[in-house]
């Protein structure tokens, strides 16, 4: 049970999953001290300095023990030291991307948490927006030391490792650990998601295809950059009336994994951990501390590579994402060994989705802003890479009636494939 | 009542050949034309009319004849809405000869357009109800694109193939993407908490003949950068483009037989609402004497829009690919189109994929490849090589229409996503003017100057 803490990082907008980790997950001290916090929570804060202390170590312990990768904060701090001792930049680079890990996953509890208190279409879009707020940052900075091919590499890298990687060992697991079962999932959720994706998939081609038949690249970079944030406005757009969809209109249809959760899991109680400022605060600290970390990885990542041995294109586009998702990786693998494809799904897709039709215009319009000429031209052997695999995980997840099997892995042997040819 | 037949009729030019289907909507025009439509004395006229037909078509009564004449040209001329955009026709023609500006001469025939292509439909119709099911089917199946068929065939004959493949490729590019968008769009919003079925089967042969017609386009086109351009890739890219357009229209003629012969029932579904009388407005010879002269008319209007499609480009600051592929299958398709988000509002998915797929189907698999049989027989050089991004935006349109339909419902994300991917294609044309004057002027892309 102690493995069910990662889930909280469903960008769908779920709600009511969260909370029953929090008693599952922890130790029995945890457990009671958690209790005794929810009484004593509201008088706590207008009580004397020892109560506001013990308030605040609560809260500390909650935020940072709360996840089993707090083994890796340790790395926080090293990442840092390494910085100002100027140790070898690879190593600043390794610690700040193993510091990022639980960071990633700690951002999607604290969003949760505010959540409570915004009610619940504030609190989908704020889950639906800060889902992949790592990747969002690593980007913005990227962009902002004008290292554009490192933004489209880790964007791309992350849809990749979220439909191929992710996806697929969570078919894999779970088709092998529920062998005799059927192991079945609501396509329409999975439909509207692999709709979106191909949207992206033809505002990433037309640049491409407008650059190789245009001829000359000087001839066609002005209209390929007006053709990229052009598409960029229309895929916000789509998203916008994604999140319409998802959350006002068409709830129903992804809700179906709320169901199954109520009935093994206590319909009871759904209180927060902490109050809305300190979460709010938290946010912040820890935003700070990931915008540090990232400009450590972008600043450092070119050094890396010459001393590894590892084209950039490599880290950027497979390990960048592997360390950033691992946290919704690992959920994804637990829900699928439990036969809850459906949230696995979720995870996958919503994240996918999100990068594509919400993170990267965002970039492209943010990038505007500042002036810098990006488009949304990936290469050839990007874009195609990205082509091939929406395309599969769209027929992989297309079988009406027949339940999933493990020969779904089919996805997965062909991440490494890809990663050898882009590497 | 009154506004739900006049709704239906603007939808009456549906091409899937569907003859039954088409007679009942027939049966809707004439309740609105003589019922709802038009004034008392109207109905009447139009009664006599219908017992003394066999009678006045030997010329009797001179006093009569005229009547029956007026009749007529009321039932042709004002039995659709578009009618307030006739007008356009006398103008064009006088702006023409006046010598105005010729980029208004291009606006004013595109206006005058979009009247005719609907009532080219119904007279078509009218002809089907005297000749019996079958050839009245083929009859309405092969004019149901008469307008874009023309438009081609005249762009062939100027030898301006650019304008001819752009101008059918946008017309299928509009058909799936932006007419197939909005009806689920619409369809979708208004019937938000119902659900929207339709028969997949349908849509699956469709998306299956669609998918053959991409690989025609592909094929010659890969051919190019395989072997690399030059005289000898040009002859054979020529020969197998003349080979794959004859595989087209046999696969045409099988799909007409599956539909019309074979698997009626597949595309009959939608038959079962109407089954009262179903009787033709207007006479054999005089619905006959109506297409040609209509014929006329579109083939001058298009020979109009095909003349001046460059100044008005120049004119107007767009590109001329954006113009064809964009905006003359908006206007060809116009009355199609209404009649296809109405249909939708009403929950009828099933006549809304058929206006859409039906016409896109029969724009790639029977109007190209017969205009690249008769460039052969005009010893003109037309290929199916579209070049790189044509192909590449129809690929991807063929694909997500063929992965929306897969599921057989439908809700407005769907219609959303779909009219979405018709506006980046779009914009992507419209600043496509660079490449556009290369490929004019310089790259024997098209084959007209290998000739």
């Amino acid at each position: 049970m102690a493995s069910l803490q990662e889930p909280w990082l469903l960008e769908n907008g779920n709600l009511k999953g969260t909370s029953k980790e929090m008693r599952h997950g922890r130790t029995a001290h945890n457990m009671s001290s958690s209790s005794l916090r929810k009484k004593s929570d509201l008088t706590l804060v207008s009580k004397v300095r020892c109560g506001m202390l013990r308030h605040l170590l609560t809260n500390l312990q909650e935020v940072i023990l709360g996840t089993k990768l707090s083994v890796l904060f340790p790395a926080i701090p090293l990442a840092i030291a390494a910085q100002c001792y100027g140790f070898g930049r690879p190593w600043v680079f390794a610690l700040s991307l193993l510091g990022l890990t639980p960071l990633a996953e700690r951002v999607s509890f604290l969003t949760e948490q505010i959540a409570y208190f915004t009610g619940p279409t504030v609190g989908g879009l704020l889950n639906a927006t800060c889902g992949n707020a790592t990747e969002l940052i690593i980007a913005i900075f990227a962009l902002w030391q004008h290292k554009i091919e490192l933004v489209k590499y880790s964007l791309l890298g992350s849809i990749l490792s979220n439909l191929l990687l992710v996806l697929g060992t969570s078919l894999f697991c779970g088709g092998i650990a529920n062998l005799g079962q059927e192991q079945k999932y609501d396509r329409r959720q999975a439909d509207v998601n692999a709709l979106l994706l191909l949207l992206a998939l033809l505002c990433h081609m037309l640049p491409l295809l407008f650059r190789i038949s245009g001829g000359s690249a000087a001839l066609t970079a002005v209209p390929t950059l007006q053709l990229s944030r052009a598409s960029s406005i229309v895929m916000l757009i789509a998203y916008i009336a994604y999140i319409i969809f998802q959350l006002v209109t068409h709830r129903q249809l992804f809700e179906a994994q709320e169901e199954s959760e109520e009935d093994d899991a206590d319909v009871s109680e759904e209180t927060p951990v902490m109050g809305i400022w300190s979460g709010i605060v938290w946010l912040v600290g820890m935003t700070a501390v990931i915008a540090l970390l990232s400009e450590y990885v972008v600043g450092t990542i070119e050094d890396a590579s010459e001393s590894w041995g590892l084209s950039v294109s490599f880290i950027s586009i497979i390990l960048l994402p592997i360390v950033g998702n691992a946290a919704e990786h690992a959920g994804a693998v637990i829900f699928a060994f439990k036969n809850k494809l459906d949230i696995s799904l979720g995870v996958a897709l919503g994240s996918a989705t999100q990068i594509a039709m919400f993170v990267v215009p965002l970039c492209v319009t943010v990038a505007w802003i500042l002036g810098i000429k990006m488009d949304l031209n990936f290469n050839l052997i990007e874009t195609g890479a990205l082509a091939i695999s929406i395309i599969t995980t769209a027929f992989t997840l297309q079988t009406k009636e027949m339940p999933s099997t493990w020969v779904t892995l089919i996805p997965r042997p062909e991440s490494p494939q890809l990663n050898r040819i882009i590497s | 009542m009154d506004r739900h037949y006049s709704q239906v009729q603007v939808a009456s030019d549906l091409e899937n050949g569907d003859v039954n289907f088409k007679v009942g909507l027939n049966r809707n025009n004439i309740k609105e034309v003589c019922v709802n439509g038009k004034t008392p004395q109207n109905i009447s006229s139009s009664i006599m009319r219908k017992k003394s037909d066999p009678m006045l078509v030997s010329p009797n009564v001179r006093f009569q004849m005229l009547g029956h004449f007026l009749t007529n040209l009321q039932e042709v001329i004002l039995g659709t809405k578009l009618a307030i955009l006739f007008p356009a026709i006398p103008l064009a023609i006088a702006a023409d000869y006046y010598k105005f500006g010729r980029p208004w001469i291009f606006a004013l025939s595109l206006l005058g357009l979009t009247p005719l292509a609907e009532r080219v439909s119904f007279l078509t119709e009218q002809i089907a109800y005297f000749t019996g099911p079958t050839v009245g089917g083929l009859l309405n199946a092969t004019c149901g694109n008469a307008t874009e068929l023309i438009i081609a065939m005249f762009a062939l004959y100027q030898n301006k193939i650019h304008v001819l493949k752009y101008s059918l490729l946008g017309s299928i590019l509009s058909n799936l993407l932006l007419v197939l968008g909005t009806s689920l769009l619409c369809g979708g919003l208004a019937n938000l908490r119902k659900e929207q079925r339709y028969d997949r089967k349908q849509a699956d042969v469709n998306s299956l003949l669609l998918l053959l017609g991409l690989l025609c386009h592909m094929l010659p086109l890969m051919f190019r950068y395989a072997i690399g351009e030059g005289t000898s890739t040009a002859y054979s890219t020529l020969q197998l483009s003349r080979v794959s357009s004859i595989v087209m229209l046999i696969a045409y003629v099988a799909y007409i037989f599956f539909q019309l012969k074979t698997h009626r029932q597949m595309f009959d579904s939608q038959e079962e609402e109407e089954d009262e009388e179903e009787k033709a407005v207007i006479g054999f010879w005089s619905a006959f004497t109506w297409l040609v002269g209509m014929t006329i008319i579109i083939a001058l209007l298009s020979e109009y829009v095909v003349g001046t499609i460059e100044a008005a480009s120049d004119s107007w600051g767009i590109s001329v690919s954006f113009i064809s592929i964009i905006l003359l299958p908006i206007v060809g398709n116009a009355a199609e189109h209404a009649g296809s988000i109405i249909f939708a509002f009403k929950n009828k998915l099933d006549i809304s994929l058929g206006v859409a797929l039906g016409s896109a189907s029969q724009i790639s698999m029977f109007v190209v490849p017969l205009c690249v049989v008769v460039a052969w027989a005009m010893h003109v050089h037309m290929d199916l090589d579209f070049s790189l991004l044509e192909t590449g935006s129809l690929a991807f349109t063929i694909i997500i229409t063929a992965f929306t339909l897969q599921d057989g419902t439908s809700h407005y994300m769907k219609g959303m996503l779909l009219f979405l991917s018709y506006i980046v294609i779009a914009a992507c044309f419209f600043v496509h003017k660079i490449p556009q004057n290369q490929i004019s002027e310089g790259k024997p892309f098209t084959g007209l100057f290998a000739a």
